[in-house]
């Protein structure tokens, strides 16, 4: 294997944190390996987002800001690491489990004859090769997985499971030549910003999540409060979901999203089977709920019997005269 | 406009998961398969789209399964599909994401299609990764994860979700869509749809007739291999608190995260 590649996700030229993640991860898997590391960062913003990654430790950065990829979906990201990792030759490619991260690693996967593992919780170094690590069934196994036979090969990175690191490696930046003008199949007519500045629930390192103990939408606001203060994002049961109290995008649990966070606040949360395989493997899990009864109380770390509606704001308070402090 | 759904059953999450230490695979015969809930947000949508277009629109259930599987077409027929068909054998165990896209994408070709519809994931693996590696497969555009759909003549316009709202993509015919739960409210099936389910068509599929080669399926086709895995201990019981008073309560919950340096 020649290279351990990261895919670096970037919002507007500013690395998203999974993408200081996977940088530190590939740098790591490199050295084990006694290959190069290399990070890929496309689309407007790239030349910044470049820079930011020089406090990482990896060797080449790859920089590709004339790519179109706000401008078509999907296509343009999978040309030009399509073209990348065939000049590379032999190597891994670490992509974020977010939506385009997964969709652009299957889709080079399929162009190169890569394999793929996903939902990837830590990756290692055995006899020369990668061993991945990945929840499956709800988290109730944890596997080993092998690539066989593949000089591609992709993994998909579960947020919050690799340490990002502040140690510059060699961060040499090389540019990418600009790809032909052309149009796209799928193209991008209107990007449409609902939640400006929010955290998206799967990549959180804080989750403050709410249930029907929360009684209505209205109630939410208690929720975002308390997120808001700790820089965590709003999570939601599938109850408060299907009720149309919040959007799905929110939504934990087997028909949501699977976090792991390294802080999970439930609030009004039974608990159920459903919403556990979506959050057991979180850091710490707190809950609040008025049952003392309800399941949830049987895998936290600290459970609060009690009223959420009084805890929960009174625990904002605390939290921010803390940071205030601080 | 010929519309193809595809679907996958999955164990039933509820259900106790049990492993052959053997072949490393889960024991699926020992646990009640269900249609993948994702799935019926992807069924109900093709059925939306055929009420509104109506003319010679056609909805067919595609699944990739053992030949329990005919019990999740059948849900999928009684919703109100029109049609089925099934790709089932034995050497088909064993098969990975990209082997498992590699199967549909040959059988998508081979019942034809203007339209794919499927949920973004499945309950039991979550991989996401097989709507997309499919539309590449077929080089027709991936409109994954949207949680709007227009059809208009030849033409097809997502809402796709993004991390701060969504996109509006838009594109032509033939194409994949992945929709999101959401995007619509999957309805039951009636007794008269049940009832109808029996006597609609399920195409049985061979590997032969779709084309596909031995050697890149199963467990000689896959590129990666589970190598060992564990059950998961559960999640120890901790500290439960009944707190007197909102105060005390959200003080327990401050001290606790500042002791293990969260905050």
């Amino acid at each position: 294997m020649k290279a351990v590649v990261a895919l670096i996700e970037h919002e507007a030229g500013v690395v998203r944190r999974s993408g200081l993640e996977l940088a530190s991860k590939a740098a790591d898997l490199a050295k084990e390996l006694g290959a190069a590391s290399a990070a890929i960062v496309l689309g407007p913003g790239a030349n910044d987002a470049a820079q930011a990654l020089k406090s990482t430790p990896i060797d080449t950065i790859y920089a590709g800001p004339d790519v179109p990829a706000e401008r078509f979906l999907g296509d343009p990201v999978v040309d030009a690491l399509d073209a990348l990792l065939k000049r590379i030759g032999p190597c891994a490619l670490l992509v974020p489990a977010s939506n385009a991260g997964k969709d652009a690693g299957a889709r080079v996967a399929v162009r190169l004859g890569a394999g793929v593992i996903t939902e990837a919780s830590d990756i290692s170094v055995k006899d020369g090769a990668l061993v991945v690590r990945s929840p499956k069934f709800g988290g109730s196994v944890m596997s080993s997985i092998v690539f066989v036979g593949c000089d591609y090969q992709v993994v998909v990175c579960r947020a919050n499971s690799f340490t990002a690191r502040d140690q510059a490696g060699k961060g040499e930046i090389v540019a990418l030549a600009p790809p032909p003008e052309r149009q796209y199949p799928a193209r991008v007519e209107e990007s449409v910003v609902q939640e400006a500045g929010k955290v998206p629930v799967e990549e959180a390192s804080i989750i403050v999540s709410g249930g029907r103990g929360l009684g209505g939408p209205e109630h939410f606001d208690i929720i975002e409060a308390l997120a808001d203060a700790l820089g965590g994002a709003v999570g939601a049961s599938r109850a408060a979901v299907d009720a149309g109290w919040i959007p799905h995008a929110h939504q934990v649990g087997q028909t949501g999203k699977t976090v792991t966070p390294q802080l999970y606040i439930a609030c009004g949360i039974s608990g159920a089977i459903q919403h556990k395989v979506g959050m057991r493997s979180a850091g710490i899990i707190v809950a609040i709920n008025k049952d003392g009864n309800a399941p949830i109380f049987e895998f936290c770390d600290l459970g609060v019997v009690g009223d959420l509606f009084g805890i929960v704001p009174e625990l904002t308070k605390l939290v921010k005269e803390r940071k205030g402090a601080a | 406009m010929r519309i193809v759904v595809a679907v996958k059953q999955v164990p039933d999450t509820s259900a106790e998961k049990t492993f052959d230490p053997q072949t490393k695979r889960l024991n699926r015969s020992s646990i009640e398969n269900i249609l993948n809930p994702f799935d019926e947000y992807a069924i109900e949508e093709a059925l939306r789209l055929k009420e509104t277009l109506g003319g010679d629109t056609t909805v067919t259930i595609l699944t990739m399964a053992p030949q329990s599987g005919v019990d999740v077409v059948r849900k999928a027929l009684g919703m109100g599909a029109d049609n089925a068909a099934m790709l089932s054998d034995d050497a088909i165990g064993g098969s990975d994401t990209m082997s498992t896209a590699y199967l549909l994408a040959l059988s998508l070709k081979h019942i034809g299609f203007d339209l794919v519809l499927c949920g973004t994931q499945s309950t039991d693996a979550i991989n996401s990764i097989v709507p997309a590696a499919v539309a590449e497969r077929l080089r027709i555009p991936a409109l994954t994860y949207a949680k709007k759909l227009h059809v208009s003549g030849n033409s097809i316009e997502i809402q796709r979700e993004t991390e701060s709202g969504y996109w509006r993509v838009v594109a032509q015919l033939p194409a994949l869509v992945s929709v999101t739960k959401g995007i619509n409210e999957p309805r039951y099936p009636t007794l008269k749809g049940i009832m109808g389910a029996k006597k609609k068509e399920i195409a049985m599929l061979t590997l032969a007739g779709i084309g596909a080669d031995a050697a890149r399926i199963g467990d000689a086709g896959a590129r990666t291999k589970v190598e060992s895995f564990e059950v998961v201990g559960a999640r120890a019981r901790g500290e439960v608190f009944t707190a007197s008073d909102p105060h005390e309560g959200a003080r327990k919950i401050m001290d606790f995260l500042i002791a293990k340096k969260v905050i």
